[in-house]
């Protein structure tokens, strides 16, 4: 089809070329993505001076403090048990609730709907409330898992190195299960019905037509809802922040958290721009290698 | 039609109104507390269903008397926890945002949904990538980058970052319901003489309303949830409604009845949104990937 075009700014706007369409979005992209990218690149082989207040050249000082640096492996190693326990959890619990809420019947579109109102919540805020009930005086969970006996009263949650972490993901998990849930939901529900009612005229069982029917068909529903939440649990930071902001020791610590603390807590600019391109560095090509592999498309 | 038996059914019945109850548990338990004197919120045990309800908390958070506090007491500016000017800034910075975020979006969207072009696929392969990006990787150089242009603790400043922030969900989300709109009622106004521009005005925008909505909702809520930039890029000029849950923590404790009363408030708009667009909810949350 032949494009008629005019002359004049007019036939500049009703152009062909993308360009003017697409030059506010790359003007935006270049100047908050691009520049501070650079910038950051820059931070990285500079450091503050606290004598001379101001930063200074410190050639690759910063990148060989971060391979020396205990705090960053273990930093890396919270993030990745952060990444890979909770993509775990809320993939299957996900799939279970997804499986359980996929059904017709009366009332199931307001539980869908209750689902919903935990994506909404500022992520901060949800920490708080995970805060107050895990408080280990007058936490309402506190006092349910002391009363089942699971946790001991000497314990507080969120200052137990070995379980601090757990306290945390537990908001995380709250928070966003529901999102696999509906993900998942809305891919079970656009099944079509044949190969289930084939399967279940050969007698497969409830396991077996998961495993055999349902899992590979949800491929790719699986695939963008782990990638999406992939991406936004490597770079977790809100809870961590307001819950334990780190602790106790190292034990909540994740890359984001670090790189933060150490720039605007530590005044080490240099190094917090070091660590916070190390956890670009890494988000980046996890999730390439992934939309490389799982071939998911836009 | 596959047929559950009875049992199998209200067993499924049963089971799934237990989960959705153990998920809003919290909310119930975080929207009580709002309403909660100290004495209660303190309890051992926690108290969970009879306690004596009360608005102060709201009064101390938005200045205002419901006859629970005199209105002397109420001094807005005066107390700690007057948080009625965060409500607004989150207000201003949302709204704002969200409009740039769309505006520039709409653009991008029609152009990678109706043009071909050498490198579309690689162009919105580095959209998406943007969105990778850990905010805090953004958030340190913007906050030099601010400090050196005097775009600290400023609307322009948070709005425009806010407004970059959803770019990527913006215009991926924005193209997949533009790629909906048939290409042949293009073609038919093209045939008509109808300008590109014309086209995009009068046909793409009016037809992809409902889609242009349930954009700016989800860009709304990721601004007004949004934590990390405001927490970096502001000091004392604004801060909205996340950023602020520290300033109730306090040398004598937390008064979280008064948090709670916020985090009510702050939930409030958000879930009325969201139940607006449940339909494009699944949509949205993929960027355009999945369709319900």
């Amino acid at each position: 089809m032949a494009f008629v075009r005019t002359r004049g700014l007019q036939g500049y706007i009703t152009g062909d070329s993308p360009v003017p369409w697409l030059a506010p979005l790359v003007a935006m992209l270049v100047v908050f993505t691009i520049y501070p990218l650079f910038y950051n690149i820059w931070l990285s082989f500079h450091e503050y001076a606290p004598f001379k207040r101001r930063l200074v050249y410190v050639g690759t000082e910063n990148w060989s403090t971060l391979v020396n640096d205990p705090r960053f492996w273990e930093a890396l190693s919270v993030t990745f048990t952060y990444f890979f326990v909770l993509l775990a959890i809320q993939v299957v619990l996900g799939m279970i609730i997804a499986l359980l809420l996929d059904s017709d019947e009366p009332g199931f579109g307001l539980l869908r709907g209750l689902l919903t109102l935990t994506l909404v919540i500022p992520p901060a805020i949800t920490g708080m409330m995970f805060l107050l009930m895990e408080d280990p005086e007058f936490g309402v969970l506190t006092y349910l898992l002391e009363a089942m006996g699971i946790l001991s009263g000497q314990d507080p949650i969120l200052a137990t190195s070995s379980t601090a972490l757990a306290g945390v993901m537990l908001a995380d998990i709250w928070q966003w299960t529901p999102f696999m849930v509906l993900i998942f939901l809305a891919g079970l529900r656009s099944l079509p019905q044949e190969p289930y009612e084939a399967a279940m005229l050969d007698g497969a069982s409830a396991f077996q037509t998961f495993r055999r029917i349902t899992l590979p068909m949800m491929s790719k529903v699986i695939a963008v809802a782990v990638l999406i939440r992939g991406i936004d649990l490597f770079r977790a930071f809100d809870y961590m922040f307001v819950m334990t902001s780190g602790g106790p020791g190292t034990s909540t610590y994740t890359l984001s958290l670090y790189a933060w603390q150490q720039t605007f807590s530590f005044i080490k600019w240099g190094y917090g721009a070091t660590l916070s391109l190390v956890s670009l560095v890494l988000i980046l090509v996890i999730a390439n290698l992934f939309i490389w592999i799982a071939k998911v498309r836009w | 039609m596959i047929v559950e038996s009875k049992y199998r059914r209200y067993s499924r019945m049963a089971a799934a109104w237990l989960i959705t109850a153990l998920f809003v548990f919290p909310l119930y338990y975080w929207g009580t507390t709002a309403f909660k004197e100290a004495k209660e919120i303190f309890s051992v045990p926690p108290t969970v269903w009879s306690f004596t309800p009360t608005l102060r908390n709201f009064e101390e958070v938005f200045g205002i008397s419901f006859g629970f506090l005199r209105q002397q007491e109420v001094l807005p500016g005066g107390g700690n926890f007057y948080m009625a000017p965060r409500l607004w800034d989150s207000i201003v910075v949302a709204v704002f945002s969200t409009a740039l975020a769309i505006a520039i979006s709409t653009f991008a969207a029609y152009a990678l949904s109706r043009m071909d072009f050498r490198g579309r696929h690689h162009f919105v392969a580095w959209v998406l990538s943007t969105r990778m990006m850990p905010p805090v990787a953004v958030a340190i150089p913007m906050f030099f980058i601010y400090k050196d242009i005097g775009l600290m603790d400023s609307y322009t400043g948070i709005i425009l970052i806010h407004a970059l922030m959803n770019l990527p969900l913006a215009v991926l989300l924005l193209k997949s319901f533009f790629d909906d709109i048939p290409r042949e009622i293009d073609e038919s106004a093209i045939v008509d003489g109808a300008s590109r521009w014309k086209i995009f005005r009068r046909i793409i925008l009016p037809m992809a309303k409902g889609g242009i909505a349930a954009t700016a909702v989800l860009c709304f809520i990721f601004s007004w949830t949004e934590f990390i930039f405001v927490l970096t890029l502001t000091q004392t000029g604004l801060k909205t409604v996340p950023v602020v849950s520290s300033s109730f923590v306090t040398s004598t404790g937390t008064a979280w009845g008064n948090m709670a009363a916020l985090g009510v408030a702050a939930m409030a708009p958000a879930f009325l949104f969201i139940l607006l667009v449940q339909k494009q909810l699944v949509r949205g949350l993929t960027l355009g990937s999945l369709k319900q």
